[in-house]
């Protein structure tokens, strides 16, 4: 079963290859929803002019520091068992797992607080709704990791 | 979560020197999927916030809908909101 553990100044992944795997395949699920998601893309300003101008000055990189976290997760993913990783390198993750997080919540209509505590045993096989919850569980150990 | 409520800020009547020199405020707003762990990490990283201050900071969000972070002129007010749009948090300006 997968576990997250420190190691002096690096964090370690222990998981199987399965587990590895599952969590590709999520990644590669999620990644298409973020272009459509207002989550992933807030906006800076209500004023249009405004909104406009911060968009052209930041929007690319922003785009581009999204895809760099994004490909972080799946390079760790993808390279030796246990995956360690350096604090840069969670730092990268626990973004991306935020970004695919946002995705897929609002992929479900999740919109309130308290969706949590609505997750019925029942509903465990609903499989998008275990897949937040999943990547909830990794973001949140890779937090108290960095802590 | 409070939805994104970003401000509308045509027609102030200042110069253009005051409008530079003026603070904004670095608003983040409440979504119902960011761990509030993250949160409290973010803000004591791009902020420098202590751990009591990015807690307090975090509960405001999650209670209230939204807090201010920071506030700063204009320009380091965007790039603040920048580095949160790329940790993924739902931020704003608005003026002070």
């Amino acid at each position: 079963m997968a576990e997250i553990r420190r190691e002096g100044d690096l964090t370690v992944f222990q998981l199987e290859p399965k587990e590895r795997q599952v969590l590709l395949e999520i990644v590669d699920r999620i990644e298409p929803m973020l272009d459509s998601s207002h989550w992933v893309s807030p906006r800076a300003y209500g004023d249009e002019e405004l909104e406009r101008e911060f968009h052209r000055l930041a929007g690319e990189d922003l785009e581009r520091a999204r895809e760099a976290d994004l490909a972080t997760l799946r390079e760790g993913l993808s390279g030796p068992l246990p995956v360690r990783l350096g604090d840069p390198e969670v730092w990268g993750w626990v973004r991306a797992l935020n970004f695919l997080r946002l995705a897929l919540a609002e992929q479900l209509g999740i919109s309130e607080d308290g969706w949590e505590e609505a997750y019925s045993p029942r509903q465990h096989r609903r499989p998008p709704l275990a897949t937040l919850h999943l990547l909830s569980w990794l973001q949140e150990e890779l937090i108290d990791s960095l802590a | 979560m409070a939805a994104v409520q970003p401000v509308v800020t045509h027609g102030t009547g200042h110069s253009a020197s005051e409008e530079r020199d003026r603070p904004w405020q670095v608003v983040v707003w409440n979504d119902p999927v960011t761990l509030m762990s993250y949160v409290v990490v973010v803000f004591r990283r791009l902020f420098g916030y202590d751990l009591e201050t990015a807690t307090q900071l975090m509960l405001k969000v999650h209670v209230e809908g939204r807090a201010v972070v920071a506030t700063e002129p204009r320009e380091r007010a965007e790039v603040s909101v920048a580095q949160l749009h790329a940790h993924g948090l739902q931020a704003t300006l608005a003026r002070d």
